[in-house]
């Protein structure tokens, strides 16, 4: 199970559509990384919305994603995360603290735009 | 229990009731008893004794029945659980007195005797606790629920900002509740900003802070900013006593100030427009 990839101008985006597992998380890590890498792009929107559980695991490689892409010279923003997910986040202890987030994709882009401008 | 013992009872009956009645005088003085018309505590009195007797010939279940009947008339009015507990002990005792001082129990018969006059009170006693306690706990969840739906509010005031005010102590489970709704509404009115106003919440100590910042990391997770607002000198002070840092969101002293954030973070504010161009 792949997750595709969409290319918008200088921005990637990626809406997750499947419960993601270990293996299709650690996929999408390395194919977005080449993507990136093959398109040289500025920032990337990763949205979640119809994702309904995240495990500690895929918390981590989704930590792990934005601070790669970062390295790489891409944005990252977060949009859609479920009030549930967010909840069960919190309550690991997981704050992504580092990651930026927002409301949807339209803000996520929004989002985007001020990072890279400001 | 034994036909003997229950005839013996019958047989003074009266006795029984009048020396009842004088026990119970000594802690009939007290602020309830005094509330009320004495006529009314007698009467009350008077019942009561001849529940207790008569659940002796009843089966079981109807004397259980009627023994709730009973006491959850008095629960309604407000009659103190002690009145029913004291006045059983003290039937209890004037019963083993009466019994023993007549010569009518064969001594051996003294032990079994005993244990089911026990028995039989503590039923009723138990029963009386129970209807009580019951009637707590129905009372209890009532007001749980009624708080509940007072409990956290989120109210949309600009687009893109709303607010939360929260009143009175926050335990976990309310915790819980806010963090939710917080949540659910700031998707369901597409917040970028929410405003928790504390003004009204009476302590702030580290669970409470904890709480807090939970659901604020929570907030910042689906995409939306929070601002603490309305934190009184006070609480400021004890925030900072108990060594609680809430320096990684942003907070304000009034409600007023959190909105003026609010908006400037949505590269909004509010003008002032002079009178020419109102007209």
């Amino acid at each position: 199970m792949r997750i595709p990839i969409l290319k918008l101008h200088d921005y990637l985006l990626i809406s997750v559509q499947v419960e993601l597992d270990d293996q299709t998380a650690l996929q999408f890590q390395e194919d977005l990384l080449n993507k990136i890498h093959q398109e040289g792009s500025s920032g990337v929107v990763i949205d979640l919305t119809s994702v309904e559980m995240i495990d500690s695991f895929i918390a981590k490689v989704l930590g792990d994603v934005v601070e790669m892409s970062n390295l790489m010279g891409a944005k990252v923003v977060l949009t859609g995360i479920q009030p549930a997910v967010a909840i069960t986040l919190i309550d690991m202890g997981i704050m992504l603290d580092e990651v930026p987030t927002a409301l949807d994709l339209e803000q996520g882009l929004d989002k985007l735009q001020q990072e890279l401008e400001g | 229990m034994q036909p003997s013992i229950i005839e013996m009872i019958y047989s003074q009956r009266q006795e029984i009731i009048d020396r009842w009645k004088e026990e119970i005088q000594h802690f009939s003085d007290n602020e309830f008893s005094r509330s009320l018309p004495s006529e009314m505590y007698n009467e009350t009195n008077v019942e009561f004794v001849h529940l207790i007797i008569d659940t002796l010939e009843l089966e079981q279940s109807e004397a259980k029945e009627k023994l709730r009947q009973f006491v959850e008339r008095f629960i309604h009015t407000g009659w103190p659980l002690s009145f029913f507990t004291q006045g059983m002990q003290a039937f209890r005792r004037v019963l083993l007195e009466t019994m023993t001082s007549q010569e009518t129990i064969n001594s051996k018969k003294v032990f079994e005797t005993f244990y089911e006059v026990e028995s039989w009170i503590d039923g009723i006693i138990n029963q009386l606790v129970d209807e009580y306690s019951g009637s707590w706990e129905n009372t209890l969840h009532l007001q749980k629920l009624a708080l509940k739906e007072l409990s956290a509010p989120l109210i949309p005031v600009f687009e893109k900002i709303s607010v939360m005010p929260l009143i009175g102590t926050i335990d976990t489970e309310r915790a819980k509740l806010i963090m939710e709704n917080l949540l659910e509404g700031i998707i369901e009115h597409r917040s970028q900003v929410v405003l928790i106003d504390i003004t009204g919440v009476p302590v702030v100590d580290t669970m409470v802070a904890h709480h807090i910042i939970q659901a604020s990391e929570a907030v910042r997770l689906v995409g939306a900013e929070c601002i603490l607002v309305g934190i009184r000198p006070e609480i400021a002070q004890t925030i900072v006593n108990l060594g609680i840092d809430l320096g990684k969101f942003p907070t304000r002293s009034t409600l007023r100030k959190g909105i003026e954030t609010g908006l400037e973070l949505t590269q909004r504010k509010i003008v002032k427009i002079s009178s020419d161009e109102f007209r």
